[in-house]
């Protein structure tokens, strides 16, 4: 958007600069027309006082002819009369008057000049060069020259004396004025006035061009992305104003391990991938599309559907097949990417574009919960399913403040024994309405921040404060981020210093998704945890960047294998491999093996199969806010 | 003769801003590249703007005095050296042409308006040649 300001300037001085010229033009015309009007007067005056002489000389002596007039003029006491009477004619702006014959040769020749200077002879040749001479003879009427090059003169009037409608003389006066001179000096500095003023104007107008021009180029630099050359937030936060989000469905999309680029291949190839990514996303989008760069290797995807219906699915299904084909060959490496997206077809449904945005942002949440390489679309199933409804962390804070903050308790079955093993502590928070929230809520939006850190302080002074007097065990899940928190170190390491039983009977379930930058620290924090014999359990084993040998360093006591892996095991031989191929790397590696996410008989029978060690489900039983015992295990399947 | 006529009223326009002596140079200098003596023009002017000029432009010849010159171009009939009399002679006011007897033309301002005379019989008798573009100045006689 042009800045209002720069128009307005500029139309203000466009209008005032045609505005001045006006005015000078206006003023050049009045200067014209005084001197026509001095001219016209001039003029008129002379013409009637010629018109007198012609008749004078031509009824007084029957003049026929030029030869005629030339031999009555010829006597030099005619001339001196006719030339008396020609000088009472002479004022001070009448500078010359005479009468001009054509020779024979066409030449002009003096008859009479009753000029008070300048006088010439009788018969002398005047060299003319004027057309004008030989105008009156064609047209036979009068003929002003507007002198400009002649010193002191202003115009020559010529006057034909004629007979039987034939030219035989000129009468010929050179007036000289200093009207046009008075005139010409005292608009002179009126005129320079307007000829400053309007290039004054006109340089202003270049300048607020100019200005404007730079404000284009600048506006680009600030609005564009420069690693991939598409709009970034400063766009979107531009636009957001006058987006007609009626006519848009909005797509969050963000490049599947993405960070694994970066540290496997380095930051180049990391910056190559997203411009590479960049270009195939717009290669698959239409020109009324908007993609934004909405943070690292996040783009905020504007799909135009106004009167196209189906469009959205059609587009997000492309990118993500073009993203999955695409090979991305940077030096020697052939990189194969993948890309989630989170779709709210109807963003307009949303109190904001904000809104809209989260909505679509937790879709794609969803669609990395689900496995990555997927669309998932915002629709009424998970509308009514409350997944949508994403919390803030004024909600988290909120709720911590008024401790609202519980925790929920989920047994994990060892079916050998048919004994509970231990109870997974998940994280719930209690809202205003008294509805339980999910952790899928509100957990995104507290990653990397204070809240986080506050909230995971909570749940383990929660769970402590519940298990340090009972027998049973506990799992708490941890990020590697939380393990660095000195804080949440001190509340771990207080904990277990005052209660010695505890620390035994907790398992941290470390999430293998998490990123991990610094594995130095990270390690060394499990050490510090096993100094309390607490038990180590990787999480979500399977759905991140698994690093074997990182799991093996850190002599992990349970690995817990992704739900995405589990839940269509009884239908997917290809995950039936893979667990199967797991359960044997953690037997050799010592590990115990737990499968979570076993929602049904035929899961809880396939594991078996397998030979799995602890198995955890709603199939086994949900999460209770209290500890259930053994015999409450499987009630859903047998009730 | 239109030649002629135009590089005149041209100079008129051109050099209407400049000094009258350098526009009488420009024309005398159109008028004296159309005539042509026994020999080549030496020329000589009792206006020492107008010798100095003419020498500056360097397209005619000049003389320190009007003894070595060969044309005069003379403005005050007093400047006129007996010994010069006989010369071919151009003059700056149409009088002068009746005053001197030698003189074969003149170059004049006439109500604000250059003239040129050139007078026949003199021009004959002194054995100047004229090409066509100065024959409508020729007169046979100083009116």
């Amino acid at each position: 958007m042009v800045k209002k300001r720069e128009l307005f300037l500029f139309l203000a001085l466009l209008i005032l600069g045609i505005f001045f010229i006006y005015v000078y033009g206006y003023i050049k015309q009045a200067q014209q027309d005084i001197f026509s009007r001095v001219e016209t007067n001039k003029m008129q005056q002379i013409a009637y006082l010629f018109q007198n002489i012609e008749k004078d000389i031509m009824l007084d002596n029957n003049i026929k002819d030029t030869k005629g007039l030339v031999a009555l003029l010829s006597d030099e006491n005619v001339r001196k009369k006719y030339e008396k009477n020609l000088s009472l004619l002479i004022t001070p702006s009448i500078k010359y008057i005479y009468l001009l014959v054509k020779d024979e040769r066409g030449r002009f020749r003096f008859l009479l000049d009753a000029s008070k200077s300048d006088k010439a002879h009788f018969y002398q040749k005047f060299d003319v060069e004027n057309q004008k001479y030989q105008d009156l003879y064609n047209t036979k009427s009068k003929q002003v020259i507007r002198q400009e090059n002649m010193e002191n003169l202003f115009l020559t009037f010529l006057y034909p004396i004629k007979n039987n409608g034939e030219v035989i003389g000129v009468l010929s006066v050179d007036i000289t004025t200093k009207i046009k001179k008075i005139v010409s000096e005292l608009i002179q500095p009126l005129e320079t006035f307007f000829i400053i003023l309007i290039i004054f104007i006109f340089l202003l107008m270049i300048m607020t061009i100019v200005q404007v021009f730079h404000y284009f180029i600048t506006k680009k630099k600030i609005f564009t992305d420069s690693l991939t050359q598409l709009y970034n937030r400063n766009y979107l936060q531009e636009i957001t104003p006058m987006l007609n989000i009626e006519h848009y469905a909005i797509a969050m999309l963000d490049l599947d391990r993405f960070k694994v680029i970066n540290d496997n291949y380095g930051h180049k190839t990391g910056d190559f991938i997203l411009a590479q990514s960049a270009k195939i996303i717009k290669s698959s989008i239409r020109g009324s599309d908007i993609l934004i760069r909405y943070g690292g290797e996040e783009f905020l995807l504007f799909i135009y559907n106004r009167k196209v219906n189906d469009v959205t699915a059609e587009i997000c299904e492309r990118i993500r097949e073009n993203i999955h084909a695409h090979t991305f060959s940077y030096d020697t490496h052939d990189i194969k990417m993948q890309v989630s997206i989170g779709v709210h077809e109807n963003p307009s449904y949303e109190k904001s574009l904000k809104e809209a945005v989260k909505i679509a942002d937790k879709m794609l949440y969803i669609a990395k919960k689900e496995g990555r390489n997927r669309v998932v679309y915002y629709n009424e199933k998970i509308k009514s399913s409350n997944i949508s409804k994403s919390k803030d962390i004024d909600f988290v804070k909120q709720a911590l403040e008024e401790n609202r903050v519980i925790c929920h308790y989920q047994p994990i079955y060892d079916h050998i024994n048919n004994e509970i093993l231990k109870y997974e502590a998940l994280v719930r928070i209690i809202d205003h309405d008294g509805k339980i929230i999910s952790p899928i809520f509100f957990m995104p939006e507290l990653k990397h921040t204070n809240i986080h850190y506050k909230l995971t302080q909570k749940i383990l002074s929660t769970v402590f404060n519940r298990f340090k007097n009972s027998k049973e065990s506990v799992s708490i899940n941890i990020n590697f981020f939380d393990l660095t928190n000195s804080d949440i170190e001190t509340t771990i390491t207080d904990n277990f210093i005052a209660n010695p039983n505890l620390a035994s009977r907790v398992t941290f379930e470390i999430l293998e998704s998490d990123e991990i930058d610094d594995m130095k620290l990270f390690k060394d924090k499990i050490k510090l945890l096993r100094l309390f014999k607490t038990n180590i359990s990787i999480d979500d084993f399977g759905s991140g960047y698994s690093n074997f040998k990182t799991i093996i360093d850190i002599e992990a006591n349970f690995l817990k294998i992704d739900g995405s892996l589990i839940k269509n095991i009884d239908i997917n031989d290809k995950d039936f491999k893979v667990i199967k191929s797991i359960i044997h790397f953690a037997k050799e590696a010592n590990m115990k093996t737990v499968a979570e996410f076993v929602h049904s008989k035929s899961v809880y029978d396939k594991l078996l199969e397998l030979d799995i060690d602890y198995m955890q489900g709603y199939y086994i039983a949900k999460p209770e806010a209290e500890l259930i015992n053994k015999k409450e295990l499987f009630k859903k399947t047998f009730s | 003769m239109k030649l002629l006529l135009t590089s005149i009223f041209l100079s008129l326009l051109l050099f209407a801003s400049d000094s009258s002596d350098k526009l009488r140079v420009k024309i005398l200098e159109t008028i004296f590249s159309e005539i042509t003596i026994d020999e080549k023009l030496r020329v000589w002017s009792d206006n020492k703007n107008i010798l100095s000029e003419i020498r500056e432009h360097d397209k005619f010849e000049t003389a320190t005095s009007c003894n070595s010159a060969n044309i005069i171009i003379l403005e005050y009939k007093e400047n006129l050296q007996e010994s010069c009399s006989s010369k071919c002679i151009f003059v700056l006011k149409y009088n002068l042409l009746s005053d001197i007897e030698h003189s074969f033309g003149a170059l004049f301002w006439k109500k604000g308006r250059p003239n040129i005379v050139i007078l026949e019989p003199r021009v004959k008798s002194q054995s100047i040649i004229i090409t066509k573009d100065l024959e409508p100045y020729l007169e046979d006689k100083v009116w």
